[in-house]
């Protein structure tokens, strides 16, 4: 499945807001600092005001508008991103071990814990990762131009 | 044969012998030793010559703090310059060999230097080398073979090495009885533990005497705690790693050596890993250090630590001499005396400054005779001991004393008191408390989540070790908010007990300023007449002293000498130690290798490498690239065996003639929106925002609170709160960082939002009289001509039926369209584009030609024509600069300095000769024959041949530049030589700039 993504920010103490985020995308936001909603899409809380849906691409266009239908007249930006992302999956009980090598985080399961996610650095890029499946399966979701060096890295590692 | 190896007993397995080389001499030691430990069993008394005086000088300790043993380990590119001998595990095929002594270590040219060596006293290289001025050059080859210690390899490093985070509640740095108790009890608690000890086996000096703890042998106790954490999924244990550096907020490095114990045949993975650990709690155990005694010929081989010596006697099962003489002020030497005696070397005496010693009746029950109030007064022997002479001493602090007594022997044991390893606590920014009682400084009050234990906190007794070590553990426990399991501390007895009285120097026989054999630093071979004649010239603070005398340089960063150094210099000052304090502990504790602390970052993981959507299609082209940032870009698509200078007059051309085409996805590009998103670029860009019309395009700079250049781009309203911004490729995550950083911290006000687009879309630059034309034949659904769509103007738009955004902008003056498209489909775009534009020759080019064709136009580029110290109006941008607002860098740019009128200024330059293409970075001169050194105006830029006006053509900075047009000036040459050139407009094409509004 080919992933698209869409970065939204808006007011997450604005209730109206969440609620219209909420509609348009068909599942709430997470409003807990650094963690995912996963249902239909993955909602990755990345601060205060904004978010990353991670979604099947053909959704996008859709959702877009949805979301524009829903926040019209607010103070919000809603932006599909979906160029501009590579997405990883890693899994396995090793994947921790294999990203401290490169990440400064506490990726132990008992302090980053399923459902948590995290901006951060992995090796020398930016990343933002994402604890997705209890298995485990942990997602990379890399800016794309940082794709090779970081498939590289993991590989070596 | 190993002489000195004991019939039984020791940490090493008899079954396993290993061979090894050490200076060309073939040996054999056995699994479990060190390499000084396999030496010292091979009775080789001279590992080493000394750093100045290059005397001989053998095996001293017994771990980090050895001076003397700094050995060159391993052939090739996998040698390792100068370890320790005493930290070096021995393996099967070792090649070791001295990293002193020229051309041997028993035969040393330079140990002339002993014989002078009153000439070479302390400042000696400063004093001696100054004159004649200029010859320095010459002389510093010289020292610096005579001087070096070992040889770097000069072959790429074969190893890999590697980091690793971790996160722990409870690190403990050291696993002797402190440590290992400090763990288990913070284990047993559920924390989360690291515990490192840099030795191969845990136990530290458990593993060096006989002791005893719950009535069994100490090693069963090592053996069960070591299993016990080791089953623990809450602890890592850590062995031959060294927690070498201590940091702010917690943070300490530790290196692990993971393969350097194997024979090379048998290594495989990374060598050395470097562990980035970040504790909530840190328990300090590294224990303590013994102190050397100060006398005259102390460095002889021969002369040892006593603890080193039990230390050979239990944990290696060698005896480093046949005869021993015990030299102390203290108590601890007791017990060595005792170990020798057992394993069968007869000690002679032991010789003991304090005139009543409490242990002296354990050495009357084990027979050996006690010289009570007397001092080792010089040392015989030169390449062994051969003996000492030894005086009575009473006690004062009389400058001379008589060696009456003269006593042969081999081996000299000495003991000058403990020092606790303060080092990490020090790291950490905790002070040291001298305590009058102990004779040592002991770690005060921590800075940082951290406490002492054990020896490391000036706690002698075994018992008492164990003791503090649960409790540290049990403490930083708590700290984290665990409850204390309630372990027992195990029993232990502690046979030796522990006074000592302070004996820093003793008395020489001889006026001690004519003395230059009492060593204090063994490696830096700095003396007590040395340390008095810094002081006499005037030397007061001890960090002055160390860098005059070399006091505690080296690779044991005098971890044997520093304290007695310190003691001998607040003697001189009259003084007490703690008024004259230590020297900065700073990390490493031990050195570390480069590939270590480089860890992965190395060949294609260096840096990473950024690429586009469309790098798939340069490479095929062929295309070589260029590292912009950290992208790689194209920089020509080389044709048929072309060279950069033809492939680049064939883009340009192609470009000004028909059409040319270009990758400029690495351009940064930020969304903005909100309500006050006019407001905010007003603020931020030079020019008017609020006057700009939705859908058109504005060329922007913006400056830094200096008023300086700091990046520009073309920015666009896409909306009446909506604008799309584009950076420098290089400033793209600056510009943002410098966005978000006004918008978080000084302008929370502002209702705005910022979205980085950079990866999302690629843009793709058409240019050239016939991009018109390309557009519409691939089939866009908007009108291109220039009356809808004029120059600066954007428009959503669809390309072939793909959506696009068009920007009409152009970097190079002619006709040009960018392409933002979605990356996901932009190789498919430049594909289609290529494919279409082949009727119009179409052309791909990089960034060489980008740079020509804007060169052309005098349009700079920010961080090559700038250089964070040109304002707008040095770059010729007056008419940026709105008159009518307010914008970071305004008030600056009315500066004195910013308006006087010689600053250096944009200008263009031609070669006289109309041929020569100035280097970038040439300075220009008014008057080449001018008296030296010639005063210099400018220099150029950017610089290039440019193919399409049949001559160079140069950007240059010069002072009061825009005045001096039609003026001729003088460019410096690499060679020296120079070439004269005219001072021109800086637009050197198409001035009114018709062609790209047409």
């Amino acid at each position: 499945m080919k992933l698209g993504h869409i970065n939204l920010r808006g007011d997450a103490a604005d209730t109206a807001f969440v609620n219209g985020a909420a509609s348009g995308l068909g599942q709430a936001l997470p409003l807990d600092r650094n963690t995912i909603s996963r249902s239909r899409h993955r909602i990755y809380w990345l601060g205060p005001n904004e978010w990353q849906v991670v979604t099947d691409l053909d959704n996008v266009a859709e959702l877009v508008d949805k979301l524009r239908r829903a926040l019209a007249g607010r103070h919000v930006s809603i932006n599909d991103v979906s160029g501009g992302y590579t997405v990883f999956h890693l899994s396995g009980s090793d994947v921790p071990e294999l990203l401290a090598k490169g990440c400064t985080l506490d990726l132990h399961p008992s302090v980053f814990q399923m459902g948590a996610c995290a901006q951060s650095g992995l090796a020398k890029a930016i990343v933002l990762l994402g604890y997705i499946e209890e298995t485990p399966v942990y997602e990379i979701i890399v800016r794309r131009s940082f794709s090779e060096y970081l498939l590289r890295w993991l590989r070596q590692n | 044969m190993q002489r000195n190896r004991l019939d039984k007993g020791g940490r090493i397995d008899r079954s396993r012998p290993l061979n090894f080389q050490f200076n060309g001499r073939k040996l054999q030691g056995f699994a479990g030793d060190t390499l000084a430990s396999a030496l010292l069993a091979n009775g080789i008394s001279v590992v080493g010559r000394s750093f100045k005086l290059h005397r001989p000088r053998g095996i001293i300790g017994f771990g980090a703090e050895e001076p003397n043993a700094i050995m060159q380990i391993g052939k090739g590119d996998m040698t390792l310059p100068n370890l320790r001998a005493t930290q070096v595990e021995l393996y099967e095929g070792m090649i070791a060999s001295s990293t002193k002594g020229w051309p041997s270590v028993n035969f040393d040219v330079s140990a002339i230097n002993d014989v002078f060596s009153r000439v070479f006293s302390a400042g000696f290289y400063y004093k001696t080398f100054m004159r004649p001025k200029g010859l320095w050059h010459f002389y510093e080859k010289l020292i610096r073979r005579s001087a070096g210690f070992g040889k770097a390899p000069t072959a790429a490093d074969p190893d890999s090495y590697e980091h690793r985070n971790a996160h722990c509640d409870v690190l403990v740095a050291g696993a002797g009885p402190a440590g290992l108790m400090a763990a288990m009890a913070a284990a047993s608690s559920g924390a989360r533990v690291v515990i490192a000890d840099e030795q191969n086996e845990l136990g530290g000096s458990l593993l060096c005497g006989d002791y005893q703890i719950d009535g069994k042998p100490a090693n069963k106790w090592v053996e069960q705690t070591a299993a016990a954490l080791g089953g623990m999924d809450n602890v890592t244990v850590l062995p031959r790693s060294t927690v070498f550096g201590y940091y702010d907020h917690n943070f300490l490095a530790v290196v692990e050596r993971c393969t350097d114990h194997l024979s090379e045949a048998q290594r495989t993975g990374v060598r050395q890993r470097v562990w980035r650990v970040r504790a909530k709690e840190v328990v300090l155990a590294q224990g303590a250090f013994e102190r050397p005694l100060v006398f005259c010929n102390n460095d002889r081989p021969g002369v040892m630590m006593a603890s080193a010596v039990s230390a050979y006697l239990h944990r290696y099962a060698v005896s480093p001499g046949r005869r021993a003489v015990l030299f102390t002020n203290n108590d601890s030497a007791y017990q060595t005396a005792i170990d020798l005696a057992r394993s069968g070397t007869t000690v002679v005496a032991i010789v003991d400054s304090r005139p009543h010693a409490a242990a002296s009746e354990l050495a009357a029950s084990a027979g050996i005779p006690v010289l009570a109030g007397h001092v080792v007064v010089d040392v015989s022997g030169r390449r062994r001991v051969t003996g000492v002479r030894v005086g009575k001493w009473s006690g004062d602090t009389a400058d001379t004393v008589d060696g009456t007594i003269s006593i042969r022997c081999d081996l000299v044991a000495m003991s000058g008191g403990w020092s606790p390893a303060v080092h990490l606590h020090s790291h950490a920014g905790g002070r040291n408390e001298w305590n009058d009682e102990l004779h040592c400084f002991v770690p005060g009050a921590s800075t940082q989540a951290n406490r002492s234990a054990g020896s490391g906190n000036g706690v002698w007794s075994l018992s008492g070790c164990l003791r503090e070590g649960l409790a540290a553990g049990d403490e930083a426990a708590s700290r984290c908010g665990l409850k204390p399991a309630g372990l027992d501390v195990p029993q232990a007895e502690d046979p030796v007990p522990m006074s000592i009285e302070p004996l820093w120097r003793v008395p020489a026989e001889k006026d001690p300023d004519r003395c230059s054999k009492q060593f204090i630093d063994f490696q830096n071979d700095t003396s007590v007449a040395d340390v008095r004649l810094a002081v006499r010239e005037g030397y007061r603070n001890v960090e002055h002293v160390k860098r005059y005398t070399a006091l505690g340089f080296g690779t044991d960063q005098g971890k044997l000498g520093n304290i007695n150094g310190m003691a001998v210099l607040a003697e001189c000052l009259g003084k007490s130690i703690p008024e004259v304090g230590t020297t900065t502990f700073r990390p490493a504790y031990t050195p570390v290798t480069f590939g270590a602390i480089a860890g992965e970052n190395v060949g294609d993981l260096f840096e990473p490498v950024r690429t586009t959507a469309i790098h798939e299609w340069h490479e095929a082209a062929g295309a070589p690239f260029e590292v912009v940032g950290q992208w790689h870009r194209p920089w020509y698509f080389p044709r048929d065996g072309e060279d950069l200078h033809a492939a680049v007059a064939r883009e340009c051309l192609a470009t000004r003639n028909s059409l040319g085409i270009m990758d400029a996805s690495t351009l940064g590009k930020i969304d903005v929106r909100g309500p006050d998103a006019v407001e905010f670029l007003e603020r931020i860009y030079t020019h008017n925002i609020a006057k700009m019309k939705v859908g058109r395009c504005a060329y922007g700079v913006m400056l830094g609170e200096d008023g300086m250049l700091m990046d520009d781009g073309v920015m666009a309203r896409l909306g009446e709160q909506h604008f799309y911004l584009t950076t420098t490729t290089g400033g793209a995550a600056n510009v943002l960082s410098w966005l978000e950083l006004w918008l978080q911290t000084e302008w929370p006000e502002l209702d705005v939002y910022l979205t980085s687009l950079t990866d999302h879309f690629s843009t793709i630059a058409v240019v050239g009289p016939n991009s018109r034309h390309l557009l519409q034949k691939v089939g866009c659904n908007i009108d291109l001509k220039k009356e809808s769509f004029p120059f600066m103007s954007v428009k959503d738009a669809e390309l072939g039926g793909v959506p696009v955004q068009l920007f009409r902008v152009s970097f190079s003056g002619e006709l040009a369209f960018e392409v933002n498209i979605d990356s996901n489909h932009a190789l498919q775009m430049w594909e289609m584009l290529m494919y279409a534009g082949g009727e119009f020759d179409i052309t791909p080019y990089g960034t060489e030609t980008m740079h020509v064709l804007r060169a052309e136009k005098g349009f700079v580029i920010i961080g090559q024509d700038t250089d964070g110290s040109v304002t707008p109006q040095d770059a010729g941008m007056h008419w940026l600069l709105s008159k009518d607002k307010d914008f970071l860098g305004r008030r600056s740019l009315s500066r004195p300095d910013c308006v006087r009128d010689n600053r250096k200024q944009l200008v263009g330059l031609l070669s006289g000769d109309g041929k020569t293409v100035l280097p970038e970075g040439a300075q220009l001169v008014i008057d080449p024959n001018a008296e030296k050194p010639v005063p210099m105006c400018g220099h150029v830029s950017s610089s290039y041949f440019s193919a399409c006006l049949g001559h160079p053509i140069a950007l240059a900075l010069l002072e009061g530049g825009r005045s001096k047009k039609g003026e001729t000036l003088h460019a410096a040459l690499v060679d020296g030589s120079t070439v004269e050139v005219q001072i021109v407009s800086a637009i050197f094409y198409d001035p009114k700039s018709e062609r790209q509004n047409v």
